[in-house]
């Protein structure tokens, strides 16, 4: 547990909090997003497809980033952006895409949004800790790539553990 | 050599000849981009990094491979790749560009794309840069550049063991008079290794030492302890003398084997001693 999840202390800036009452959360650690990023891997394998691959942890910061032979570089961009949007909002980035063409064009106006299907939030006992985005192919396969690699969170962190 | 490289076409618009014409240029796959940030990731761990974010380029500046060590600040990732797309498009060691804008030329920094920080290190295989790494969050910028460098190498000795080494047997005698290093990459060093007189007390924790004497005599005393030991490089302890330990007298001919990490002490030497060292690096 403790080489999976550093039980980080949530720096709360509360006047007459002592250090005991602060709480923690749990981390996503470049073990398991290595293993996240495999599991999706594995599956843009088993269907041909080109793509960047990125897991950021709970802030939208890269953790891992894999851009697989003779995809397209735009793909970096567009997969690190979906895989932010998943994590801050904490949604699969689809329900913005979905918002805009409902005739929510608003949404694109949201800060550091993506509004593009590929980004998929990574759970850990009901809270998001990180999130998969991937880009390159079409956008309902973008998301199963990181739905198939978000899917394998639960067992990367019990193999960690 | 396949497995990390592939040869794609690359097309250059030739208007003036008619028809396009295409020139082959190496390039980097996702296997050698592992590589390479293994071998960083290893140079972190050994020299006990503090964090490290390491980002791995192709010749174009495009992201490849981002890995991030736990505990690594968050805005390292970003500024690895910024380091690494530097070194890529300026074909140059950020460190190099860190320099010129410390030494004065501050208009540098407006440049587009670019990121002066040390830490971002070209990937060059058999003298073509096929993409770079950069390296942020590890102890000091210098620490970032030495992971960087690590990752770098791995390519280097890559490039090295796919290409069959022949040197010619003249330039191997000219080598032994001076005693000079033969070849030397990640993996191995061979050195023609010359001795006029006694050397020092050496220790040296990576690289084990096979030695095959072709000329002359030597005592040599191996094992025990080194006597006024001083850490003269991150891997090598170099001393007076050795207490104790196993004495030994080479001869031509003779082959011995000292691992890394043993001490090992040239005490007499008999002018010409040349003898042929492969040394392993763990």
């Amino acid at each position: 547990m403790q080489r999976l999840f550093i039980l980080s202390v949530v720096a709360l800036m509360y006047g007459s909090a002592v250090r005991a009452e602060l709480p923690t959360k749990p981390v996503l650690t470049l073990e398991v997003a290595l293993q996240i990023a495999d599991a999706a891997k594995e599956e843009a394998l088993k269907r041909g497809s080109t793509v960047v691959i990125v897991v950021v942890d709970e802030g939208g910061y890269p953790i891992v980033l894999e851009r697989l032979n003779d995809t397209q570089v735009a793909s970096v961009e567009v997969g690190l952006g979906k895989a932010r949007t998943a994590a801050i909002f904490r949604r699969p980035s689809k329900v913005f895409e979905d918002q805009v063409k409902n005739g929510r064009v608003a949404a694109l106006a949201l800060p550091g949004a993506t509004a593009l299907q590929g980004g998929i939030p990574i759970e850990y006992k009901g809270k998001v800790i990180g999130a998969i985005g991937v880009s390159g192919n079409t956008p309902q396969e973008d998301e199963d790539i990181a739905i198939a690699g978000a899917a394998a969170a639960a067992q990367a962190i019990a193999n960690a553990r | 050599m396949r497995n990390y490289i592939s040869v794609i076409g690359c097309l250059i618009a030739c208007t003036a000849i008619g028809t396009a014409q295409v020139a082959n240029k190496k390039t980097l796959t996702l296997d050698g981009a592992k590589k390479v940030v293994a071998a960083a990731v290893a140079e972190a761990k050994r020299v006990n990094a503090p964090g490290g974010a390491i980002a791995v380029v192709d010749d174009g500046g495009n992201l490849m491979l981002v890995e991030r060590l736990d505990g690594t600040f968050a805005a390292g990732a970003l500024i690895s790749l910024g380091k690494a797309r530097t070194a890529a498009i300026f074909k140059k060691p950020t460190s190099l560009f860190e320099k010129i804008i410390r030494d004065g030329r501050t208009p540098m920094v407006a440049l587009n794309d670019f990121t002066p920080l040390q830490g971002g290190v070209p990937i060059e295989v058999d003298g073509q840069i096929v993409g770079a790494i950069g390296v942020s969050g590890a102890s000091s910028a210098q620490q970032d550049e030495e992971l960087a460098i690590a990752g770098a190498n791995a390519m280097k000795t890559m490039g090295s063991m796919m290409g069959v080494e022949y040197l010619k047997g003249d330039k191997v005698m000219e080598a032994f008079k001076k005693g000079m290093p033969l070849i030397e990459n990640g993996q191995y060093k061979i050195h023609a290794s010359h001795r006029d007189g006694a050397g020092m007390a050496e220790v040296h924790s990576r690289d084990t030492d096979i030695i095959y004497v072709l000329e002359g005599t030597a005592t040599v005393v191996t094992g025990g302890t080194v006597i006024d030991g001083k850490t003269i490089a991150a891997d090598e302890i170099r001393g007076a003398s050795i207490d104790k330990g196993e004495t030994r007298k080479l001869a031509k001919g003779d082959v011995m084997v000292v691992p890394n990490g043993t001490p090992h002490w040239f005490k007499e030497v008999s002018s010409p001693f040349n003898y042929y060292v492969v040394k392993v690096t763990e």
